[in-house]
């Protein structure tokens, strides 16, 4: 579209906008702020598609994600090797999904993977003792969390079985009106 | 860890088949050693999706490499599609360029975008609605202004010097005087004064109605500036309901399509209010302890209710009869307000002649006692309300609706004593109002005057924001910092106050919207007064105040502001009706000086319309085309009223189905189970 930038070929700028909810602007932004987390890792030109992963450490000290609890969760939910090291790739997915254009049944998917901890498509009490501690510091009782948990699934678990999968997680989650607002990193 | 799980055999699908299938949850294990997430996609599968075209696959939850191989393979595929694919897959890539286009181009009207995305880092989505109101009322001000000036402003005054028509009318000489420029000297600080007041030099100009002439410009630029006065006022208003109703929409949606919320309470807060937003590690460990504060609430909630259910049915009597008085007298405080506000207005208006600072405060004496009551009589049913002992949510709302009726129906006081002095209470045959149908001796030019009750509505509101910011949250601020007195540190901090801010909002918008009429340049004023208060709020927010430790719930609070915004454009809707239908316009100054009242003026223009015009207007007008028309709208509205609940049943027999298949995977594992054990 006239931009004289030579860190794509226009083909995969092509393919990155349809394959995220961003625009080439965007797309280029998002580059640079990949890049400024290690500007000697990642070159500038990626027409011949390097192969560069930042390790983990470096997205999770990002401003957006530095002080959120679940960012290592959030990182190795998008990452291909899934410890948290992302290609610009995986960097572009996240904030793609994570990003206010992103409809409700995928940021759904998303998230049910990241409060999923032990990867095993079900979230079941102890995921969910994790995701209490860390939405609120490890300061509730025991007796509380365990009273939430219970309250938790008696309200979302549809087929009965003590834990949520992920139909009976989207099903709540539909009936959320924030989620799609708070579900949502600004970058 | 993940372990290398090998995927069952499926059936060979087409891509949106398995797609669908690893979207909806599929159970059996995900594959393939070190990706978590679903990377199924049948290669082997005949292009079947070509009506889903690119934009369905950022949609899809697979990794951002198979997705750009999918892709590439999609891009391959083009010379296989049929001339009709090609154009349509051509339109709606337009399309989607077309759109992206408009949301580039729509930033542009989006002020202050970086400040609203860090004040709802930093204070949550609550505080950040009450500035995106802000922002929409001073787009829609600024707007309204163009439209004004567009259509009034610039021809008066590019035609001002074009001689008005006056008609002889005579035995009314008494009626056409008036002269509101001062005689002789006047003190130097009378131009403050008049510029706080509207009167004087600011009297007589653009500012009110009564400066605008009822010029007729024939000639080559006809331009009837009495009938472009009335219909930009009432498109004015028409405007500012599309706009409302239009925002009203997306707001609605989003609350329909999750009907309330009002189940599962435990797992919102688990799951869903996370900002993921949220920056800087204060502002996380603050949102970290309202989300233990919310459980413990509603843990304790949970115990108050098993209390109350327990409660003996004496207890029960005292505590309903407690809650009656303390309503009658919540409702006597309100009353007790409005009635302060018309003898205000009474007094105000018969004492109008007096001079230096005692006139000043005479007049703003209505102002005076319209911000007082709304602001201690709504403390005053907070203290009422903490012995009701209602639910939490329910006593917020409740504080809402009080707070909402005292304004508004204190405006609407204001206005009322308003007319009964214009209009000697509606009785032409009263004394003063028999010569020129209106009370011509107190009001020489009575869309003037109440044109300036409005703007010194207006110009208090803003003065009272900015004093309070000085005199009153700076220096508690710094009380708080400086002095650990254990009774101030008690007090704290400011608490940014979503719904009273909102409410403070709506009344200024709804006394605009009532004074534009008579007072055009009205919507300017405010465009200047609601950017200042945007960042006088915004400085009071990042350096006075404390994130609230209840967050505010943003979408249906927005939904609810927006509904009390249309209450209050109903109120200015009908005082400008009434102003336009019913009482006799000043025979000595504006635009409609000879008219019986505002509205004859287009039956008069209509009639020197041509012919062909006037019938195909009086057609439209007519029965043989309005009542076609009405049976075609009731028709539509039917079909959409079917559509939905057509949809809402649907939504249930989902809703059912799912339980039931998780009742019958149940029974089918149990089966398992037992059929397993015999062998």
């Amino acid at each position: 579209m006239g931009n004289k930038q030579t860190t794509f070929t226009a083909q995969q700028l092509d393919a990155y906008q349809d394959c995220t909810y961003f625009t080439r602007k965007e797309i280029l932004r998002l580059f640079y702020r990949y890049r400024d987390l290690a500007p000697q890792l990642v070159p500038l030109d990626y027409t011949n598609h390097p192969d560069v992963t930042l390790p983990y450490e470096l997205i999770g000290s990002m401003p957006e994600l530095k002080d959120n609890p679940f960012r290592q969760r959030i990182a190795e939910v998008f990452s291909e090797d899934g410890q948290g090291n992302m290609t610009l790739d995986d960097f572009l997915d996240m904030f793609s999904v994570l990003s206010e254009m992103a409809p409700r049944d995928l940021k759904a998917y998303y998230a049910f993977k990241i409060y999923d901890f032990n990867n095993d498509d079900f979230i079941c009490k102890s995921d969910l003792e994790k995701t209490l501690n860390k939405l609120t510091r490890n300061e509730l009782t025991e007796d509380e969390v365990r009273m939430v948990c219970e309250k938790v699934i008696d309200e979302a678990d549809l087929d009965n079985d003590g834990r949520l999968s992920l139909e009976d997680f989207q099903h709540m989650i539909v009936q959320a009106p924030e989620f799609l607002s708070t579900f949502h990193i600004r970058i | 860890m993940n372990e290398a799980r090998r995927r069952g055999p499926t059936q060979p699908s087409g891509p949106a088949e398995v797609i669908s299938d690893c979207y909806l949850g599929d159970r059996r294990p995900s594959s393939q050693a070190s990706n978590p997430r679903c990377p199924q996609f049948d290669w082997g599968s005949a292009p079947t999706g070509d009506e889903e075209g690119p934009q369905d696959l950022r949609g899809r939850p697979l990794s951002m490499s198979l997705k750009r191989a999918v892709w590439q393979v999609q891009q391959m595929r083009v010379p296989a599609v049929s001339k009709g694919e090609s154009w349509k897959r051509k339109r709606t890539k337009l399309l989607r360029k077309l759109r992206e286009g408009t949301r580039e181009f729509l930033y542009l009207f989006s002020p202050w975008r970086k400040a609203l995305q860090l004040i709802a880092g930093n204070f949550g989505g609550g505080v950040q609605s009450f500035f995106v109101l802000l922002r929409f009322l001073v787009l829609l001000n600024f707007f309204s202004f163009l439209l004004i000036a567009g259509f009034v402003l610039v021809p008066s005054i590019v035609f001002s010097s074009e001689g008005s028509d006056s008609v002889n009318v005579s035995g009314l000489g008494e009626c056409m005087e008036y002269n509101p420029n001062p005689q002789g000297l006047v003190p130097f600080y009378s131009y403050v004064l008049d510029v706080l007041l509207g009167t004087g030099f600011v009297e007589l100009s653009y500012l009110f109605y009564g400066f605008y002439k009822n010029t007729l410009v024939q000639g080559t630029n006809f331009y009837n500036i009495p009938l472009a006065y009335i219909f930009t006022a009432v498109f004015y208003i028409a405007f500012c309901l599309i706009c409302i109703v239009a925002r009203l929409g997306t707001t609605a949606r989003v609350v329909v399509a999750t009907g309330g919320g009002s189940s599962g309470n435990y797992s919102m807060i688990a799951f869903a209010s996370w900002d993921y937003g949220s920056l800087g590690e204060k502002e996380t460990k603050l949102k970290q302890k309202n989300i233990l504060y919310r459980l413990q609430v509603d843990l304790e909630e949970e115990r108050l209710k098993k209390q109350a259910a327990a409660l003996t049915l004496k207890q029960k009597i005292i505590l309903y009869s407690l809650r009656v008085i303390l309503f009658f007298l919540a409702l006597g405080l309100i009353i007790a307000a409005l009635v302060g506000i018309f003898m205000a207005t009474q007094f105000s208006q018969e004492r109008s002649g007096q001079e230096g600072i005692l006139g000043l405060i005479i007049q703003y004496l209505p102002s005076i006692v319209i911000t007082a009551g709304n602001f201690v009589v709504p403390m005053l049913c907070d203290q009422i309300s903490l012995l009701e002992r209602y639910s939490p949510s329910l006593t917020i709302i409740l504080a809402l609706m009080r707070a909402v009726f005292l304004r508004l129906f204190g405006l609407c006081v204001l206005l009322f004593t308003l007319w009964s002095q214009v209009t000697c209470s509606g009785n032409p045959e009263e004394d003063d109002c028999r010569l020129c149908q209106y009370n011509h001796k107190l009001y020489p030019c009575w869309e003037t005057r109440v044109g300036q009750e409005m703007y010194k509505l207006t110009v208090f509101d803003l003065l009272v924001t900015i004093a309070t910011l000085v005199l009153v949250e700076f220096p508690r601020r710094m009380l708080v910092d400086n002095w650990s007195n254990k009774l101030v540190q008690k007090l704290g901090r400011q608490e940014f106050v979503v719904p009273a801010n909102v409410l403070v909002l709506v009344y200024g918008q709804t006394v605009v919207w009532t004074g534009a009429l008579f007072c055009p340049l009205l919507p300017l004023i405010n465009t200047v007064k609601f950017i200042i208060l945007f960042y006088c709020k915004k400085i009071t927010l990042f350096c006075n105040c404390r994130p609230a430790l209840r967050t505010f719930r943003s979408t249906t609070s927005t939904f609810f502001f927006l509904v009390v915004l249309l209450f209050g454009w109903g109120l200015a809707t009908a005082v400008m009706t009434y102003s336009l239908a019913a009482i006799h316009p000043s025979l000595s100054c504006g635009p409609f000086r000879f008219f019986a009242n505002m509205w004859l003026i287009v039956p008069t223009t209509f009639h020197t319309l041509p012919d062909t015009t006037k019938e195909f207007l009086f057609f439209i007008g007519s029965q043989a085309f309005s009542i076609p028309l009405f049976i075609l709208l009731c028709v539509v509205l039917c079909y959409f009223i079917a559509l939905a609940s057509v949809y809402g049943k649907t939504v249930g027999l989902l809703r059912a189905q799912l339980k039931l298949e998780g009742r019958d995977k149940q029974f089918l594992v149990k089966q398992i189970e037992a059929l397993s054990e015999h062998l």
